[in-house]
């Protein structure tokens, strides 16, 4: 009798603590990761996308449709890298709290400069974003906005708890300052190492730590390899004497590993967000993995 | 010397601040203070055509008809009603152009238009409003829209996997499918799995389920009014089951409504029938997708429907005498397809459709009608980005008959389709 009467007791002390915690649904693991951060036992966070696919092409679940119809604050990526998988899944959850327009969505490209924005538009160029490239999650200077602005947010829903997300910032904060002044270090060798990839992935990390990119396997954005794009690119390989690689875990890596063989270059396979390989469970990981398999033979 | 650097640093700095003003925007006398351009809403403009062959030339094809559901295309032609249909002709089709329009209207609601163009013209296939603010996880629709009475009528034909749609949506609901003016209401549970529930009341006008417009006869014997009140209510609910990538849908919805179909009836000298029924049509779906890495899935969709009518016949002969029956009509049949997505642009498919029961009663006697009716499809496609598709398919159609027999004219089918779309990119639901 006294087990069930504590156990009743329990379950609602559960759905009480359940519904006092904020439920913050993050398109990509790598803003989950953040948001936990900040957000500690005050959230209860959830991401969409799983961190070994291709963040373009997300396959939609109805499972993510009833984790939006809960959420009380959405926070994205932006910069058009969910346009083909999210809306329709936002207009299904009938939430009035994470519509566009509301406090509740949380854009963080809003947050940081983007590079490569087009002069011009057209699709002819490929899978081409209007805004600017959209991975620039990637580089680690860039993180310490994101956290501000995703703290700032949670602050301005559950003011209650603002100065506890403002803390756990600056908590936060000081341990990435110290991360990002490892990463250097250990990066600083390979300042000018000339670089390809696959697809334009790795290009904020590459700017921050002075990689040269060269080219990219994928002729345009979205647009699988030919054999021609491939030989004009081995002229390139042997014209610039490039030294690695780049490859990501989702797009098919044979031509990557054709140009790899037939050019002699090595093929680094990095990862691109938290749960890309299964050791990455935070972004620390994720930029550690990438230093590492960068800097290690 | 300390004060030269202090000078030349000041300098520098004021020359810094100079070019600093200049990077000011300049205004520009050409700019119109009352430009809107920001607000232009989401266009995009879908194209479909083919070109088919067939083993029967167009003529013939016009004549063939699907026994108790579906009449042939040169008669429906003469009642009045045009459908040229999806990839209709032999040699060249232009199928349609699909308009869409879209934007936020305030912070209430969000209004679509999709418009469909053909040749003949501009209609508007969905125009509609959705709310954005309703609490507890509910959504009111309203306008003109596909009917969410089961996941393959809401599609849009560019969303389908095949060229053409299932067997039982063609004669339940014809090829531009169940679309009606009228509102709708959705619910989705505060669980943490999907569970949705959702109702319409809609207007009811669909020519080969429903109807609302009245008919008699020249000489008014007998006289059936025209229905102005909404004529249709659906009802439906979906749930998913997940477990790892493994996603599975499934579903049941249920219209009930009024029919009054009159084919002819007005015009003497002429042959003529009309239905008036009470009309229920239950479906049961099922979509299962397991996605093997990030690029390859297999994807399984199968849906049943059954679909009962009751009431009465008027057969009118070009006499202009009536006859009068009591008319039951129970009638179901189902899909199933396989596809498979084996490569970043390439998929192929498989389907199965047939309607296995088709019984009709005409004053308690069974009527000779066919009852398995079946079509095999095989489909390859090659999708070179997201926003093009070319796709071949050959179709094994064994549901049409010979309209002066009741002999079966199996076709066959091969076609080349191709789908493109240009501006705001399009997003397709799970």
């Amino acid at each position: 009798m006294k087990i069930r009467i504590a156990s009743i007791l329990f379950t609602i002390w559960g759905t009480i603590a359940l519904a006092q915690s904020l439920h913050v649904v993050t398109t990509y693991p790598y803003i989950a990761d953040l948001v936990q951060e900040i957000g500690k036992d005050h959230v209860k966070v959830h991401a969409l996308a799983k961190g070994n696919w291709d963040p373009h092409t997300v396959i939609p679940k109805p499972s993510m449709i009833a984790l939006l119809r809960n959420a009380d604050l959405l926070i994205i990526n932006g910069a058009q890298l969910e346009i083909g998988w999210l809306p329709p899944l936002l207009n299904q959850a009938n939430n009035p709290k994470i519509q566009t327009g509301t406090k509740g969505l949380l854009d963080l490209s809003q947050f940081v400069e983007l590079i490569e924005i087009p002069t011009s538009i057209s699709r002819a160029q490929g899978d081409v974003h209007p805004e600017g490239n959209p991975h620039y999650y990637l580089d680690p200077e860039r993180i310490p906005f994101l956290a501000k602005a995703i703290a700032d947010r949670l602050g301005e829903i559950d003011p209650v708890s603002n100065a506890f997300y403002q803390h756990n910032f600056q908590l936060w904060q000081e341990a990435w300052e110290k991360k990002i002044e490892h990463w250097k270090n250990q990066m600083a060798p390979l300042k000018g190492t000339r670089v390809i990839e696959y697809h334009k992935l790795f290009d904020y990390f590459l700017k921050r730590y002075e990689l040269v990119l060269v080219g990219t396997v994928e002729p345009l954005p979205g647009i699988p390899p030919t054999s021609r794009h491939i030989d004009a690119l081995g002229q390139l390989l042997t014209a610039h004497s490039v030294r690695f690689i780049l490859h990501d875990v989702y797009h098919p890596d044979s031509a990557s590993k054709h140009v790899s063989k037939k050019f002699g270059i090595e093929m680094k396979i990095l990862p691109h967000d938290v749960a890309a390989f299964p050791h990455i469970k935070t972004l620390e990981d994720l930029f550690d993995d990438i230093v590492r398999r960068l800097t290690h033979e | 010397m300390r004060n030269a650097f202090f000078l030349c640093v000041c300098t520098l700095f004021f020359i810094e601040m100079g070019v600093k003003a200049q990077q000011a925007p300049t205004p520009s006398p050409w700019e119109n203070p009352f430009s809107q351009a920001k607000f232009v809403p989401d266009i995009s403009l879908i194209l479909d055509g083919s070109f088919v062959y067939r083993n029967v030339k167009n003529h013939e094809l016009e004549h063939l008809w699907i026994p108790g559901l579906q009449h042939a295309q040169a008669e429906e032609a003469q009642h009045g009603h045009s459908h040229a249909g999806l990839n209709a002709q032999n040699g060249f089709n232009f199928n349609y152009g699909e308009l869409a329009i879209s934007s936020v209207v305030d912070p209430y609601f969000n209004l679509t238009g999709i418009f469909h163009l053909s040749e003949n013209g501009i209609e508007i296939e969905e125009g509609y409003f959705t709310t954005r603010q309703l609490p507890y996880g509910l959504q009111l629709k309203g306008g003109k829209f596909l009917s969410a009475f089961s996941r393959t009528n809401e599609q849009h034909s560019h969303v389908w996997d095949f060229a053409n749609p299932p067997l039982v949506q063609k004669v339940f609901f014809g090829e531009e499918g169940f679309n009606e003016k009228g509102i709708q209401c959705t619910w989705v549970a505060p669980m943490s799995m999907f569970w949705m529930l959702g109702t319409e009341v809609l207007s009811g006008e669909n020519e080969l389920s429903f109807g609302k417009e009245g008919f008699h006869d020249p000489l008014e014997t007998i006289h059936i009014p025209e229905k102005d009140m909404p004529n249709c209510v659906t009802g439906f609910t979906r749930t998913s089951f997940e477990w790892k990538d493994f996603i599975c849908l499934v579903g049941i919805s249920s219209a009930l409504g009024e029919s009054r179909i009159g084919h002819g009836m007005d015009v003497s000298g002429v042959e003529g029938h009309g239905v008036k029924a009470k009309t229920q049509i239950w479906g049961g779906e099922v979509t299962v997708k397991y996605p093997m890495d990030p690029i390859r899935y297999v994807s399984f969709q199968g849906e049943y429907r059954y679909r009962k009518m009751d009431g009465t016949l008027y057969e009118k002969d070009n006499q202009d005498a009536i006859v009068q029956s009591d008319l039951i009509k129970k009638q179901s049949g189902g899909y199933g397809q396989v596809v498979f997505k084996y490569g970043l642009r390439s998929r192929v498919g498989l389907r199965y459709d047939q309607v296995h029961e088709n019984n009709v009663w005409q004053n308690g006697l069974p009527m000779p009608l066919p009852h398995r009716m079946y079509r095999v499809s095989v489909m390859a496609e090659f999708n070179p980005t997201e926003f093009s598709r070319i796709r071949f398919q050959y179709s094994w159609d064994h549901s049409l008959y010979k309209e002066e027999s009741l002999r079966a004219k199996p076709v066959h089918e091969w076609l080349i389709q191709y789908n493109l779309s240009i501006g705001a990119h399009g997003a397709h639901p799970f």
